[in-house]
């Protein structure tokens, strides 16, 4: 393989090159000290490029990270399979049920595992809904046709709505419970509570794209300690990425690295992938449209795309794409208890409080703490990584936009302060 | 850009290569760029032993001419058309995908690249019986959609079983990881692990991988990607398989549409087809193809009503594969 | 350096002067004298493979079809040499011939001498590039009848080399100027003539957003046409080829009628030294259209 094309960093590529090596074969059998005499790269640097060497086929990117996305930083060299195995493989995962039927059935059960799924729609439409809904859904027992997973919410807007969990899994909790019928649902129903719901919620607060963009580098670790987690929901992809960009080149570039790390993370992890996305008007020909915000080029990051929008009183939901299912559109309604089908008789639709009660979410950060230090005691790791290192720089220039920010921010400036507290209690 | 090493041909030991590197002389191109003359005599040896090892290193390390005849003679004996299964799609591309050359089909989301995608991956391990190679960047392969095509066009679950067994699927998400499996490819060693001689190698999408590099300052994104189209290109001409990739599109104010990777990657591709949906909303799918052939040696237009969806596309005559090519019409 | 007499008879023996390659092309009567480069410069879909095709068709076909019947060497750097369409346009040019006198010898027969007179190599880096050009010599050597060299393209490695260039110019363009050198002896010493394509590459790319594909399209075209290969390259041209595409937004309109006719402009400007007073370099242009049918570029 030509040295050019692994996955080092360009300056140590250009180096290599000078000196006249072009293929990683020719490095084969040289010492560390040889190739730093040769080439006058640093010590580390060379022992890289011996890494790169060994591993041949290891690409991945798992020494620089870089804005391709190495996001699976764990996987080797890429297994081929069959599409008989991945076929296999494909049946032997459950769908997240949404507990409106009609969707369920239209996308074959439920939302998949291993894919990623957009949820695009105007404010009021439910989008936040739809994802508690799932927050809770995924953890439904394997008995009762759930998952039993765990989920991490990369909550950007503030809308992670605490009390709004408690009513869904509320409900949710009740809905089962109805449904006990041998002793294994009996044994289940005695762990599957409200509470345990809420336990096993990994909240994270990002407040701009550059903190959303660190926290997706750090997930794929996270993800492999907490092999549970079945779903990753982020509320919203949009809000972040809609301001405070000069060059709408760069907010593409960062966008398309950011949707190959989820694709990578939901393939390599087994997690459903769940993003939330505004709709923005765009001019074409003279008529206003409205479409799905954040650029054409996002369009193709996630698997399916569901666009939630109302028609007169009616909520609809449709599928946009998905390569698996035709398209189609269903209707739908949220009621106190969450996300359901449209059947019952007309409820008048429930608004999404505004009122923050975010305080109350800090109920859960216990179970959060640990491991966030542990992801924070990560960061100084990762910190070493280009793409990092370049968010970094971007981020004193965002600081005047911060202070923009609304009141749900202090809640999770407090959180900001915790966590380093844990991390450094961790450290010591 | 070659390093001398001892060895590399006779005549050139560890001593000469040592006095060679005194005089600067450190690569093959050094070699043969310098005055022989005055470096016999500066680094001690024999001019005719220095010339000896110039031609050498020459005849090893340069490309060597091929007679165009000849080139004529293997590419009629070993050119194919593949047919994507897509009646209207294979009118549009003179036939089908031609092996050796690379086919782009570029469209916004959601207008159907990944369906037609599956439906050439069907077609040619249904039935052609041959092995096919998917490379999926964006997590958009499902097997079972494959299976429900599949199920349209045969109704023996053995013969699904099989064709299913010859598409073989690499999930990468990364441009690294597709530069090393295009270099394992091209290096001949998955073409034995896939058993069974490979026509088609799709890639879905190529402007995933390569997109998140493009923009910015750096030159680095531009040079993999023409190191991703020159992986693609020598591979489907030495081993003579059709190379399908997607690509996104961008969108100017005035609503055209034009194919997404830039200039650079726009002589890339023998041939673009672009995909777009027509109509809001579900329902109906109604496809609108261009054809932009790089050379325009024909530009048709062609719409074909009806659904994108392949239980639509119905299969062609069966053996299409080694039909001869004997020029463009 | 030892040469053998014949060699030193093939390298001063004079190869076929090109200048009469296409009358239609360049300014006055001044086609490519012998050492001379021409470059093929434009964007995708603009027909500069389709000229090369043209001119290479013309040289290898033989007097008696109206031909030049001389050697070319093809160095295929893109990959992107498309054999059966060369073959077309030899073969509907062979016919068109056929028609009007009747000649001898068997159409494949004719076909493969016509090929004969076609040496292809394929080159995969600036490098191999570099080697392959000094390798040629021996080959110019020992066919005297190569009087072209043709080289699609000479763009393919300019990202790659400005990669592994690191930050400094020179470095990035280090590759491009030897061959560029390498040609230019390659040039004085056989006195061939040589055609180059350069693909259109805008350097300020603003990546592939929705947004910023409008900038491309109001760009100002001299900005996308300007010269970027490095200057020893820019010395040796002659003649430069700027194609262009006549009609506008050809892609996704609803262009329903088949088979519109695409016009193709070609402006040429020639910039020769005349030998008497080498300093001052006089340029003339020339613009020419041209579509493209089955056979291949017909001008207008």
């Amino acid at each position: 393989m030509q040295i050019s094309s692994c996955s080092l960093s360009p300056a140590v590529k250009s180096r290599l090159t000078a000196a006249g090596f072009h293929f990683l074969s020719e490095l084969r059998g040289l010492s560390p000290s040889h190739i730093c005499a040769e080439t006058g790269v640093s010590q580390q640097e060379a022992l890289q490029v011996l890494q790169a060497v060994r591993g041949g086929a290891s690409g991945g990117g798992a020494s620089v990270g870089g804005a391709s996305g190495g996001g699976g930083a764990s996987v080797g060299p890429p297994p081929s399979l069959t599409a008989l195995q991945l076929l296999q493989e494909e049946q032997s995962q459950r769908s997240i049920f949404s507990f409106c039927s009609q969707l369920d059935a239209t996308l074959g059960g439920g939302l998949p595992v291993g894919k990623t799924t957009e949820i695009c729609g105007a404010p009021g439409t439910g989008k936040t809904q739809l994802c508690l809904q799932l927050v809770v859904d995924v953890q439904v027992p394997v008995c009762f046709g759930g998952l039993g997973g765990q989920v991490v919410v990369v909550d950007t807007e503030g809308s992670f709505l605490l009390q709004r969990v408690q009513d869904i899994a509320g409900a949710v909790v009740k809905h089962c419970s109805l449904l006990v019928e041998d002793d294994e649902q009996r044994v289940a129903m005695t762990t599957f509570s409200v509470e345990t719901i809420l336990s096993n919620i990994f909240l994270v607060r990002c407040h701009d794209y550059v903190e959303l963009l660190a926290e997706l580098h750090l997930l794929p670790d996270f993800l492999s300690e907490h092999p549970r987690v079945r779903l990753l929901v982020i509320d919203s992809v949009a809000f972040p990425f809609r301001l405070h960009f000069d060059e709408l080149s760069q907010r593409t570039r960062l966008l398309n690295g950011l949707a190959q790390q989820l694709i990578a993370m939901a393939t390599s992890h087994n997690v459903a992938v769940v993003i939330t996305n505004q709709m923005t008007t765009r001019l074409r020909g003279g008529q206003s449209q409205l479409v799905p915000a954040l650029g054409e080029s996002w369009g193709h990051a996630p698997t399916i795309r569901l666009l939630l929008q109302w028609a007169g009183t009616q909520r609809l939901a449709t599928i946009f794409k998905s390569p698996g299912h035709p398209g189609a559109t269903v209707q739908y309604q949220i009621t106190s208890d969450g996300f359901r089908d449209a059947d019952q008789s007309e409820q008048p639709p429930s608004k999404r409080p505004r009122t923050h009660t975010v305080q109350s979410a800090t109920g859960q950060r216990d179970s959060n703490q640990s491991s966030a230090g542990q992801r924070d005691s990560n960061q100084s790791a990762a910190g070493q990584r280009d793409s990092n290192q370049s968010a970094a720089g971007q981020r004193d220039s965002n600081q005047s936009a911060a202070g923009q920010r609304d009141s749900n921010q202090s809640a999770a400036g407090q959180r900001d302060s915790n966590q380093s507290a844990a991390g450094q209690r961790e450290c010591s | 850009m070659v390093v001398l090493r001892e060895g590399m041909c006779p005549g050139l030991d560890a001593d000469l290569v040592r006095d060679l590197r005194a005089a600067g002389i450190k690569t093959v191109e050094d070699v043969v760029s310098s005055d022989i003359e005055d470096l016999a005599q500066r680094c001690s040896v024999s001019y005719k032993a220095l010339f000896a090892i110039r031609r050498v290193l020459l005849a090893q390390h340069a490309a060597f001419p091929v007679s165009g005849a000849d080139l004529y003679e293997e590419l009629l004996s070993s050119t194919a058309i593949i047919s994507t299964g897509n009646p209207s799609l294979d009118k549009l591309l003179d036939s089908g995908l031609f092996t050796g050359e690379i086919t782009e089909l570029s469209g916004g989301p959601g207008s159907g690249k990944s369906q037609v995608c599956f439906g050439v991956a069907v077609h040619v391990s249904l039935h052609l019986k041959q092995s096919v190679i998917f490379i999926d960047t964006t997590g958009g392969l499902t097997a079972s959609r494959l299976l429900q095509m599949m199920q349209t066009e045969s109704s023996n679950p053995e013969e699904q079983t099989e064709a299913l067994q010859r598409i073989h699927v690499f999930r990468l998400f990364n441009i690294f990881s597709l530069l090393d499996c295009l270099f394992a490819l091209r290096s001949g060693r998955l073409q034995q692990a896939c058993a069974g001689s490979v026509k088609a190698v799709i890639v879905d999408s190529v402007s995933a991988v390569i997109s998140p590099l493009l923009g910015g300052k750096q030159n680095e994104g531009m040079s993999l990607m023409i190191q991703v189209a020159g992986a693609l290109k020598t591979m489907a001409k030495d081993f003579n398989v059709a190379a399908l990739v997607t690509n996104h599109v961008t969108r100017s104010d005035s609503g055209g549409v034009q194919p997404g990777l830039g200039v650079s990657w726009s002589h890339i591709p023998r041939t673009r087809v672009l995909l777009e949906r027509r109509g809001e909303g579900g329902g109906g799918r109604a496809l609108q193809s261009a054809l932009c052939d790089p050379d325009q040696v024909l530009q048709t237009a062609l719409s074909h009503q009806g659904r994108v969806r392949p239980a639509v596309v119905e299969p062609l005559e069966r053996g299409v594969v080694g039909k001869e090519k004997t020029g463009r019409d | 350096m030892t040469e053998s007499g014949a060699q030193l008879f093939a390298r001063l023996e004079a190869r076929r002067c090109l200048k009469d390659i296409e009358k239609k092309l360049f300014p006055g009567d001044g086609g490519p004298e012998n050492g001379e480069v021409v470059e093929l410069y434009g964007s995708e879909g603009t027909g500069k493979t389709e000229l090369l095709y043209h001119l290479l068709s013309r040289c290898l076909l033989p007097l008696s079809a109206g031909g030049l019947e001389v050697d070319v060497v093809f160095m295929d750097t893109d990959y992107s040499l498309d054999m059966l369409r060369l073959v077309s346009i030899l073969d509907s040019r062979l016919n068109a011939a056929r028609s009007s006198s009747s000649s001898s010898g068997s159409d494949e027969e004719v076909l493969g001498s016509c090929l004969s007179r076609l040496l292809v190599v394929h080159c995969s880096s600036s490098s191999q590039l570099l080697l392959t050009l000094h390798f040629l010599e021996t080959t110019l050597t020992s066919r005297p009848r190569v009087a072209l060299l043709l080289i699609d393209s000479i763009s393919a490695f300019y990202w790659p080399d400005r990669c592994e260039g690191g930050t400094s110019v020179t470095k990035q363009e280090e590759k491009l100027s030897k061959c560029a050198e390498l040609l230019g002896r390659l040039l004085r010493d056989f006195r061939i003539t040589v055609f180059a394509t350069c693909h259109a590459i805008r350097r300020n790319y603003s990546g592939p957003s929705s947004f910023s594909s409008s900038s491309s399209s109001s760009s100002s075209s001299s900005d996308i046409d300007r010269p970027f290969l490095c200057r020893p390259w820019q010395r040796l041209v002659a003649h430069r080829l700027l194609c262009s595409k006549e009609t506008t937004n050809m892609a996704a309109n609803n262009n329903r009628e088949p088979k519109r006719r695409q016009m193709f402009t070609v402006h040429c400007t020639s910039s020769s030294s005349s030998s008497s007073s080498s300093s001052s370099k006089t340029k003339s242009y020339r613009s020419s259209s041209f579509c493209i049918t089955d056979a291949g570029v017909e001008f207008i």
